[in-house]
């Protein structure tokens, strides 16, 4: 049996951190998951924090809002070591598709609603969409192509727009991975960069949803930006996330050639524990049910649409270590009575509660198991969906609780 | 714009278009207003239950008997808006064999064919019961579909002459001396007054029976019980089940095409705009179904809602003329009331056909006519063709390859071209309007992706000229969703919710408004919908 130095229990954009993190720093690790998480359904940015007004210098207003939030995940790792997790991830998305902040606060990029939105980190095939002006742009829809309802990103935002019909769109509604794979033929985008060009009055700036490409995003920007000769970018849209998969892609391919170990497509079904340790999983391989052995383990399983969290009709648990959850009373005060109060929702503060070195404590705040840390969205005390912070707890505390971890 | 008819209906529910047709067939001219769309009230918020009568056959043989005769009728008028599923009466241990027994006899006295079935027989034919079962009996239950049977009866009306109008409110009734002559209303969508002028005005507003009388110094003895729903996200039995005991909260599952819809529950409510599904009702039903389905907790539940029964209280209220022990048609002219004004209400949708008929008969015979009714015979338009899950996949393979590649829905098979044909119609003027009349927002997710869709082609079609624009109607879109949802939301639901959230609040930001480029002015619409707007451009 093969014995690791560290299991990662979640393939989101944390467990990705994680099993990165300490494959850096020379671990032999395995990274087990049963999806690809949030990261393939919303991912398109990095977000650290969006409630910080655009433009606030980061530093300073993210070290001012942890002072107020001391239970959250950030106050865990603070604005520094925010930073440091973001420049390690930065290492991993290197030009020609880089990640980087346009200023020194969030920015405000048009979303699929025809809405703005802020984030922080923002692809290269996203980045033109920070400076667009409304009068300059036209946005750019498919027929058939539902998840990129074109007419209402170009109304809300005051632009122009139109919708083209593509060239191989035959009997099946479109998908965006379809689409996305379309794009990845040169002679494809050179086309639809002809038709986008003849439909164009001048306009400087084209939106399109986000779905330039899976394989090579920058070659796909760079041929449609030559043929029309206008800024493009990619606009965020109905899942799946073509950006999200991407970085899914660069983190395997990464983890691979470091030597780390994946178990794709399956759950954890148990844990080994003995004296507040736990010694291994298992994991089902059917007819097989596979036993994993190592000295530490990480836990970074997401929220309730990952499996992190599964809530009964009184009570939420931890499926995987049967570790204790923060609740936020009854059932009945789970939520608020609107969709959207201006309050998140109690149960989004739901989740694992960690010591400074984000072990999972009981209520007592005494730590569950010494060697099992927890990452990501999973953790208490923050709500990711209103702050816009997904990423930046992803990716900080799987830093984090990587560095935590092999350290002990 | 003022109009003149012969009778004015208010309420466009199973009960107002029922008597809109039975007039039309008699060539009797009507108005039918409605503030809202079809089917706001009771009538679209029940358990879409075909009655057999045999929930009643014990207690009330009059209702059962009623419920057998209507039973038969629709099955043979309205057979596209019925599923025959038939019905199944189970015993637990705890129910004991005596209830059994009499329920045998009194449904034989009422005229229900019955079908006594050994445990084994009845779990053979559903295999999520109660093992534990120690008896069933067959009944003809069904499923019928409310919202089909009512735009039907409306549809069926208009054809023969009748007129109209959703969105319209009364707000006052026209009174000259000791006669009601017509009503004022308002049209809630333009905020356009005008009068309507009526020899005979009928209040079959159902639950909101009182609301309108107040507008003439009126009132009748009406108690208003909330009963509460759950649907499940698949069918739990093929049969409709009920428990064989006397009737009581929490006893019948009813299955609709691909779902279940568990109930019910019955409290008292005050204010009819007001009323929600409490957990503790949730827990409940779930808790008390359990005994019937055993691994019921395990199954994912899409949405809870409600509905308010107008229960008469005939014993406190002399007044009333009761006709059948069910509902209550009273000529307010009679007792100390104006003429010209009756009220029918108190009954259910099983009956909303015989009430009709009776208040027609009543009218014909004030004015002195006699023409029989026949909406007991006479088959409603759409008789024959079918409304199933099988039905749409059939219609849905005949489409041209291009209309089947823009499926608007894909869990409930709505095309793009569907909204078309309602939008040409030009008759829906809110977005639930579209929604009433077609699966979206139905199925699985409830509206979470195929909503966005849908706007998408009102946007193209330059129909959401609003304040706000199409944003502001997705917006109370998922509101009005949110109140379906939140009563049920754990297991695998709160993953879906969680889905949705962060697709409308996280990644949409649809929260901050005033990040985006077209903060939606305040009109004070309060919670009203947000129209439809424009034509095409």
């Amino acid at each position: 049996m093969k014995r690791f130095d560290l299991i990662v229990i979640g393939t989101g954009l944390a467990g990705l951190m994680a099993a990165r993190t300490a494959t850096a720093m020379g671990a032999k690790v395995l990274i087990v998951g049963k999806g690809m998480g949030a990261l393939t359904l919303f991912g398109n940015t990095v977000d650290i924090l969006g409630e910080i007004p655009p433009g606030t210098e980061m530093a300073e207003g993210i070290t001012r809002w942890i002072a107020a939030h001391p239970k959250h995940p950030y106050a865990r790792t603070g604005w520094e070591g925010i930073k440091s997790a973001i420049t390690a991830f930065q290492e991993l998305f290197l030009p020609p598709y880089p990640f980087a902040a346009s200023g020194r606060g969030n920015s405000l990029l048009p979303t699929g609603a025809g809405t703005m939105r802020p984030t922080w980190l923002i692809p290269v095939t996203m980045a033109a969409g920070a400076a667009m002006i409304p009068a300059e742009t036209l946005i750019v829809g498919f027929r058939g192509f539902k998840d990129f309802q074109g007419d209402t990103v170009s109304l809300h935002l005051k632009c122009r727009g139109v919708t083209l019909s593509l060239p191989r769109y035959g009997m099946e509604g479109l998908t965006a991975p379809a689409i996305a794979r379309l794009m990845d033929d040169t002679s494809f985008r050179e086309r639809l960069g002809e038709s986008i060009r003849q439909q164009m009055a001048g306009e400087r700036f084209i939106g399109l949803p986000a779905v330039l490409g899976l394989r090579d995003p920058a070659a796909v920007l760079k041929t449609l930006e030559t043929v029309t000769g206008a800024r493009v970018f990619e606009i965020p849209m109905l899942p799946p996330s073509i950006p999200g998969t991407r970085v899914f892609h660069r983190f395997r391919e990464e983890l691979i050639a470091k030597g780390a170990d994946f178990r794709m497509g399956h759950s954890v079904s148990g844990v080994m524990v003995k004296d507040g340790w736990c010694e291994g999983i298992s994991i089902p391989n059917p007819p097989l049910v596979a036993e994993y052995r190592a000295d530490r383990f990480i836990l970074a399983t997401g929220r309730f649409l990952g499996g992190g969290l599964w809530a009964e009709m009184d009570r939420i648990i931890e499926p995987v270590f049967n570790i204790p959850v923060f609740q936020p009373g009854e059932r009945g005060q789970w939520f608020g009575e609107r969709f959207f109060d201006p309050e998140a929702h109690p149960i989004h503060r739901a989740g694992v509660v960690t010591d400074a070195d984000l072990c999972p404590v009981d209520a007592a705040g005494r730590v569950v198991l010494a060697n099992v840390w927890a990452a990501g969205s999973i953790l208490a005390h923050h709500q990711a969906i209103e702050e816009k912070s997904r990423e930046g707890i992803d990716i900080a505390t799987g830093f984090l609780a990587a560095k935590r971890a092999l350290a002990s | 714009m003022d109009l003149k008819t012969e009778v004015l209906i208010i309420g466009g529910g199973a009960t107002g278009t029922g008597i809109a047709r039975d007039l039309a067939l008699r060539g009797i001219p009507s108005l039918l207003v409605e503030k809202g769309d079809f089917t706001s009230g009771a009538s679209g918020r029940n358990q879409g239950l075909l009655h057999s009568g045999g929930r009643y056959a014990v207690n009330d043989p009059d209702a059962a008997r009623e419920c057998i005769t209507e039973n038969r009728i629709l099955r043979r008028i309205a057979p596209h808006c019925i599923q025959p599923t038939e019905g199944l009466f189970v015993s637990l241990p705890e129910d004991g064999p005596e209830y059994r027994a009499d329920f045998i006899r009194a449904c034989g006295a009422a005229g229900i064919d019955t079908l006594p079935l050994s445990p084994r027989e009845a779990l053979a034919m559903e295999p999520r019961l109660n093992p534990r079962i120690i008896g069933a009996v067959q009944v003809p239950d069904g499923a019928i579909d409310p919202f089909t049977l009512v735009v039907e009866n409306a549809r069926d009306a208009e054809s023969r002459g009748a007129r109209i109008l959703i969105h319209t409110e009364v707000t006052s009734l026209i009174r000259d001396g000791l006669r009601i002559t017509g009503v004022h209303v308002r049209d809630r969508i333009t905020d356009e007054a005008f009068a309507i002028g009526a020899a005979w005005v009928v209040n079959a507003t159902g639950a909101w029976a009182n609301h309108i009388l107040r507008m003439a110094g009126l009132q009748i003895g009406l108690a208003l019980s909330k009963g509460s729903m759950l649907i499940t996200n698949t069918r739990l039995s093929e049969r409709v089940l009920n428990r064989c005991r006397p009737s009581a909260n929490g006893d019948i599952i009813v299955p609709n095409d691909t779902v279940s819809i568990l109930g019910t529950t019955s409290m008292r409510v005050e204010d009819l705009e007001r009323y929600e599904v409490t957990p503790e009702e949730v827990t409940f039903l779930v808790d008390e179904l359990s005994r019937m389905i055993p691994d019921l907790k395990g199954e994912r539940f899409t949405r809870a809602y409600a509905g308010v029964r107008p229960l008469l209280q005939s014993e406190e209220n002399s007044d009333d003329r009761t006709i059948s022990r069910g509902f209550a048609l009273i000529d307010h002219g009679s007792f100390s009331g104006p003429a010209g004004l009756v009220t029918i209400t108190g009954g259910k949708l099983m009956t909303y056909r015989l009430m009709a008929e009776k208040t027609v008969d009543f009218i014909c015979e004030r004015m002195g006519l006699h023409v029989p009714c026949s909406t007991h015979t006479q088959r409603l338009p759409g008789a024959g063709q079918g409304h199933t899950l099988k039905d749409r996949l059939l219609r849905l393979r005949r489409q041209t390859p291009a209309a089947k590649g823009e499926l608007l829905c894909d869990c409930e098979l709505v095309p793009r071209e569907a909204v078309d044909a309602i939008l040409r119609e030009g008759k829906v003027r809110e977005l639930q309007d579209i929604l009433h009349r077609t699966r979206l927002a139905k199925g699985t997710c409830q509206g979470g992706f195929c909503v966005y869709r849908l706007l998408g082609l009102l946007n193209e079609r330059n129909k959401t000229d609003v304040s706000g624009g199409s944003n502001r109607i997705l917006k109370d879109f998922l509101e009005e969703r949110w109140k379906g949802i939140r009563p049920v939301l754990w297991g695998t639901s709160l993953k879906e919710e969680e889905l949705i959230e962060s697709i409308y609040k996280g990644m949409f930001n649809l929260t901050h408004e005033e990040l985006h480029p077209n903060p939606p002015p305040s009109k004070g619409e309060g919670n009203l919908p947000a129209r439809l707007g424009g034509g095409e451009a």
